[in-house]
């Protein structure tokens, strides 16, 4: 089987120029990062703060564009000049679902805009579309006319999804979507991720601090810091015999707070 | 001894032209040395009763208790200035977000020197004072784990990142040697390395110096390594408090069970990738409440009774309101 999305030797690199005369150049280097995807896998990214991460997603889905590598999609590097076929294919959740909604305008304007922009549907196909997909991720029809404040943080994060799915991508690319969700809520959104991906056999990349959850959910993990891929591996093994000196701290304190529990 | 001591703590608020409850009748017992966790989603009123022990909501809500008491002096008939006084020499609080609820517009070091007491200082005169001010506050930081100093009391809230930030309030909280710390979600947002050194911090305080803590949050992993003491809420209710030990083994309230299943850390036996187990719906907003049980409408065992507010009742230490417990025949 082929890969669905393989990344090779991706790198970005910023140097900012001294600010001030005793000030040390900040820069900040990505990669290079190197790594496959499967389909119907799930891949979760670790790491800390500025690790690197959300800036990783944004590279994969296109909004900053590296400064040397490729990304392959099911063998065919996504450039510039096939921007419409990774618009389709690879889709992104952002961090915070509440404030990536437009808040003046009904949710079945922000679900049209995908279709109109990449896809050459009727207006009445669109329609349909809409509240097939809004079903999909188990809201009504009727939530199209609603907008972004008559909604719960969980509902949010179903349209979030919703946008995301719209246009049947391969990729979905999750930036912690389960961060700003209460507990009971999150596990019926970590459900219907797991439903929809057993359903239509998505790649899922999603970046998460929550080892609980990345535990649970993800194939594989690559932990990252300041930039650089540290580790990866399958989850277990991981979890299990973590060799990096900064995996092995993760992994360790997430033992701890489990562990604690028992005694 | 117990320190604070809430019950039936009533709260109603004005949405619309009716008074509608956001705290119903919530019982909370702080005793000396222990770490008590509040436990709810959001929307469930924790921070409205942060903000009621302090006495920092708006005067036109409406606040009723039978009691609430701290060491025995009654907070609601005190005078404004003397619970000010009261709360300023024994109760700190660390707030949800660290960076709103610091001073932009001052640096750390003046802000954390503000805060400490004139009376902590030996020297009486304006110079010696100062610079024991600086001593104490340097010590501040280190106690919490802030290594470099120097760069942090020079620099600006937004200057560092959030969790020094959050460092820095607990460093401010300890500041007034107080006797309970109120810790209002302290680690929300954090990754897993630096929320284990905040909880770590907790403890120790704890350990060391008899203080009390009352942590809010809902993240039941964090709370549950540490808390000897949980109360868990829910839209206002307190469905169920007791034994932290006791709760997360036999759970009575069909919430807290939910709760507790949604993290899939607490559980080994479970297979990756396999369902979680997770209540319906979500929580209700204050103007659409449903009567009685307020967990109602999502809960599973739900019957007609449950249309009437369950009365709070008791099985040796723990406490809970619900007409249809789980596990009742094993007690």
């Amino acid at each position: 089987m082929t890969d669905l999305l393989s990344v090779e030797n991706l790198a970005f690199y910023n140097r900012n120029r001294k600010q001030g005369w005793f000030k040390a150049p900040t820069d900040f280097e990505l990669g290079p990062v190197s790594f496959t995807l499967k389909a119907g896998e799930t891949l979760a990214i670790v790491g800390g703060n500025s690790s690197g991460k959300s800036f990783l997603a944004k590279l994969l889905v296109g909004l900053e564009s590296p400064q040397s590598g490729q990304i392959l999609l099911n063998g065919e590097p996504l450039t510039k000049a096939n921007q419409r076929q990774r618009c389709l294919n690879v889709r992104m959740i952002f961090q915070n679902s509440n404030e990536s909604l437009n808040p003046g305008i009904t949710l079945g304007s922000i679900l049209d805009e995908p279709l109109r922009l990449n896809t050459d549907l009727s207006p009445a196909q669109r329609l349909v579309k809409i509240e097939q997909t809004l079903v999909q991720v188990g809201l009504m029809p009727e939530h199209q006319f609603f907008y972004r404040h008559m909604l719960s943080d969980g509902q949010r994060q179903r349209v979030a999804l919703a946008r995301a799915l719209i246009l049947n991508p391969q990729v979905l690319v999750a930036d912690e979507p389960f961060a700003a969700l209460d507990p009971s809520v999150r596990s019926q959104i970590v459900n219907l991720l797991m439903k929809i991906q057993r359903e239509l056999g998505l790649g899922f990349i999603f970046i998460s601090h929550n080892l609980g959850i990345v535990r649970h959910v993800s194939d594989k993990i690559i932990v990252m810091r300041r930039g650089q891929i540290i580790e990866t591996g399958k989850t277990e093994v991981i979890f299990t015999w973590p060799k990096e000196e900064y995996t092995q701290k993760l992994v360790h304190s997430h033992q701890a707070l489990i562990n604690r529990q028992n005694t | 001894m117990n320190l604070l001591d809430i019950k039936n703590l009533t709260l109603e608020i004005d949405v619309a032209g009716q008074w509608v409850k956001a705290l119903d009748k919530v019982n909370l017992v702080i005793f000396e040395g222990q770490i008590h966790a509040l436990v709810g989603e959001s929307g469930s009123g924790k921070s409205l009763i942060v903000k009621a022990i302090v006495g920092a909501l708006p005067q036109r809500w409406r606040i009723t208790a039978d009691r609430m008491t701290w060491r025995g002096q009654n907070l609601l008939t005190m005078s404004a200035s003397a619970r000010r006084d009261l709360i300023r020499n024994d109760i700190s609080v660390i707030f949800q977000n660290p960076k709103g609820s610091l001073d932009p517009l001052l640096t750390l070091g003046e802000q954390l020197k503000e805060i400490i007491p004139d009376s902590s200082c030996e020297a009486k005169w304006f110079w010696p004072s100062r610079s024991e001010k600086q001593r104490l506050a340097i010590e501040l930081l280190h106690r919490v784990g802030i290594k470099d100093h120097d760069l942090c009391m020079r620099s600006y809230p937004h200057q560092i990142s959030n969790d020094v930030c959050q460092k820095f309030m607990i460093a401010m909280a300890l500041a007034s040697e107080p006797k309970l710390i109120i810790a209002d979600d302290p680690t929300r947002g954090m990754e897993i390395t630096a929320k284990s050194q905040i909880l770590k911090l907790l403890t120790r305080v704890n350990q060391v110096r008899k203080l009390s803590i009352l942590f809010v949050s809902h993240d039941l992993l964090a709370i549950s390594s540490m808390a000897h003491y949980m109360t868990v809420l829910y839209c206002g209710q307190s469905v169920e408090s007791g034994n932290m030990l006791q709760l997360k083994k036999r759970a009575l309230h069909p919430y807290t069970q939910a709760l507790l299943d949604s993290a899939p850390s607490f559980r080994k036996d479970l297979p990756p990738k396999s369902t979680l187990s997770s209540l319906d719906g979500t929580i209700p907003t204050l103007q659409h409440l449903p009567t009685g049980c307020r967990l109602g409408p999502r809960c599973p065992r739900a019957r007609r009774e449950c249309v009437v507010v369950p009365a709070v009742r008791r099985v040796h230490e723990h406490y809970y309101s619900c007409h249809f417990p789980l596990h009742w025949d094993k007690i």
